[in-house]
């Protein structure tokens, strides 16, 4: 790094005018900080490996109950049978490779007091700091009737892995001219564009394998992500297949009743063969725990170092959080991970956290070969997130084939790109 | 294998390791770079949001490693001003100020790895 001397300050000349204390920088160098990070998904897993380059001498623990983790991103395709579910299976070799402590276990208590996290009731670590990644849980029962074990016979297909591939094997069991219902919940929910993409993509899969086939999807709002583009793809492709009602058209689902494979909204029932609940949503249980979810389920954060309004020593990152106008994205959490992993080198040298420029990518397919997108861009100034008007928005409407041509282009390599940045 | 990440420790936080490295030996309080910190900081805080889409390989997104120095930040002011471009890319560069541009524009050239 190039210096000149009219640039360069006491540190502790420096540190005074900032009103912070000489000694936590000191302790960086040597820093064997213990940082322990819960959840090994696009967030946890890219947290882990930002904070070892960070703070090579830090001690990183990342803490995730499946010894593989199963993407969502792109799994639409596999619910449409034209992409393999291995395909969105990732390790955490490389992880372990860079020095990061992997511990396949579930953490089942937090001591934000003592700074201790316990895991299967049973092993205790002590932590610096803690970074939360969950990702969500299913609020079971919010639409009655929809426990777990309705989950087995009506996929939400939310979390992927098992729910994907039963979802998948009963489209593939149906006949011909039966029909599937799709329940999409109100928002905040992982994904929001994600129940439009899927709809797209099985829409795609009964117009080539069960024509007589409909998909009814039943919408607990009136207004979605990329609405006019998955409305405008929908008329162009699947004017037989998909059915969309919206809130104020009856759609909200109020229970279903697995024995009969039936919903029920406000004024009616319908029955299928297959049906998939999008259910509603809240932060994974351990957020709970660890005292970081509020009334709503979710949990605040302070966005610029995504560090918990509610416990000071722990951050929260990804879909549990309260991030609005940040989408629950994959993207989000990739980069909320790595704007949280700066804030807490930052904190544990004893320097305050810094706002930037933070942004949004989420394409979605309509066809195989076709993709659409929204970008958003956003300020954690003054310590609230914000979008900066006048950026971001959706792909054109009425484009031609090429331009959606291009962005299963861009899809494809940003889910390699990010997957690599995750997880190597 | 090198670490060809843009968040490579070498970089990140560089003016405040250059700090700390006095350790407890060190009498005098060490000086340090501060402006020249902030900077590293504000660039790799604004490249967080870049390396989830942009990797060194080249495809349907473009590897930033294979643009020369004045390039990037080029590239990103045009992408700013097309007002009539509907790429993400388009989308997205109306978001940054001129500053922000110049800044992330720095710190991936500084961060850049030759192969």
């Amino acid at each position: 790094m190039t210096t000149s001397l009219n640039r360069r300050l006491l540190l502790q000349g420096a540190l005074a005018g900032t009103g912070l204390s000489i000694l936590p920088l000191q302790a960086l160098a040597q820093t064997r900080a213990a940082i322990v990070i819960i959840g090994g998904g696009f967030g946890g897993a890219t947290a882990a490996r930002m904070l070892k380059r960070l703070l090579p001498d830090a001690q990183v623990t990342l803490i995730e109950a499946s010894a593989r983790f199963t993407a969502c991103p792109f799994s639409n395709l596999v619910i449409a049978g034209i992409r393999p579910l291995a395909l969105q299976e990732f390790g955490y070799e490389t992880l372990q490779r860079e020095g990061i402590t992997v511990i396949n276990g579930s953490a089942t208590d937090i001591d934000a007091a003592s700074r201790a996290v316990t895991i299967e009731n049973d092993m205790v670590i002590p932590y610096d700091r803690l970074i939360l990644s969950p990702g969500i849980d299913v609020r079971w029962n919010a639409i009655e009737g929809y426990d777990e074990a309705a989950s087995r016979r009506l996929p939400h297909a939310w979390k992927a892995g098992a729910q994907t591939a039963l979802l998948r094997q009963q489209l593939e069991t149906l006949e011909n001219g039966q029909s599937v219902i799709m329940t999409i919940p109100p928002a905040p929910y992982r994904c929001p564009p994600g129940p439009y993409e899927r709809a797209s993509l099985i829409g795609h899969y009964l117009k080539t394998h069960k024509p007589a086939s409909k998909l009814i999807l039943l919408d607990g709002k009136d207004r979605f992500s990329k609405m006019d583009l998955f409305r405008e793809a929908w008329a162009e492709h699947y004017p037989d297949q998909i059915e969309w009602r919206g809130a104020s058209d009856d759609g909200t689902v109020r229970r279903v009743d697995p024995a009969t494979m039936t919903v029920f909204t406000d004024f009616e029932s319908h029955t299928a063969a297959a049906i998939n609940v999008i259910p509603p949503q809240k932060a994974g249980w351990i957020a709970e725990r660890a005292g970081v979810a509020d009334a709503t389920g979710w949990c605040p954060i302070n966005p610029l170092s995504f560090a918990s309004q509610l416990q000071p020593d722990i951050h929260v990152i990804g879909d549990a959080t309260i991030a609005a106008p940040m989408p629950k994205s994959a993207f989000s959490a990739n980069l909320q991970a790595k704007i949280c992993a700066i804030g807490v080198a930052r904190s544990l040298s004893g320097l305050l956290p810094a706002s930037t420029t933070l942004a949004n990518t989420c394409y979605s397919f309509t066809t195989p070969n076709k993709a659409i997108s929204i970008a958003g861009v956003y300020s954690n100034a003054a310590n609230q997130l914000q979008s900066i008007e006048g950026a971001g928005g959706v792909s054109p409407l009425g484009a031609a084939p090429s331009v959606r041509a291009a962005e299963t282009a861009e899809a494809t390599h940003w889910f390699e790109t990010i997957t690599q940045e995750a997880f190597g | 294998m090198p670490d060809r990440s843009i968040f490579s420790a070498a970089w990140l936080l560089s003016g405040i390791v250059l700090a700390a490295c006095g350790g407890a030996n060190a009498p005098d309080p060490m000086p340090v770079d501060v402006e020249a910190a902030a900077q590293v900081d504000s660039g790799a805080l604004l490249a967080s949001a870049c390396s989830g889409c942009h990797s060194d390989q080249a495809g349907a997104i473009a590897s930033l490693a294979n643009y020369a120095p004045d390039q990037i930040q080029s590239a990103f002011q045009r992408y700013k001003d097309e007002s009539d471009g509907t790429t993400v890319m388009h989308r997205l560069a109306r978001g940054y100020s001129d500053e922000d541009i110049a800044l992330v524009s720095a710190y991936l050239n500084q961060t850049k790895h030759t192969p």
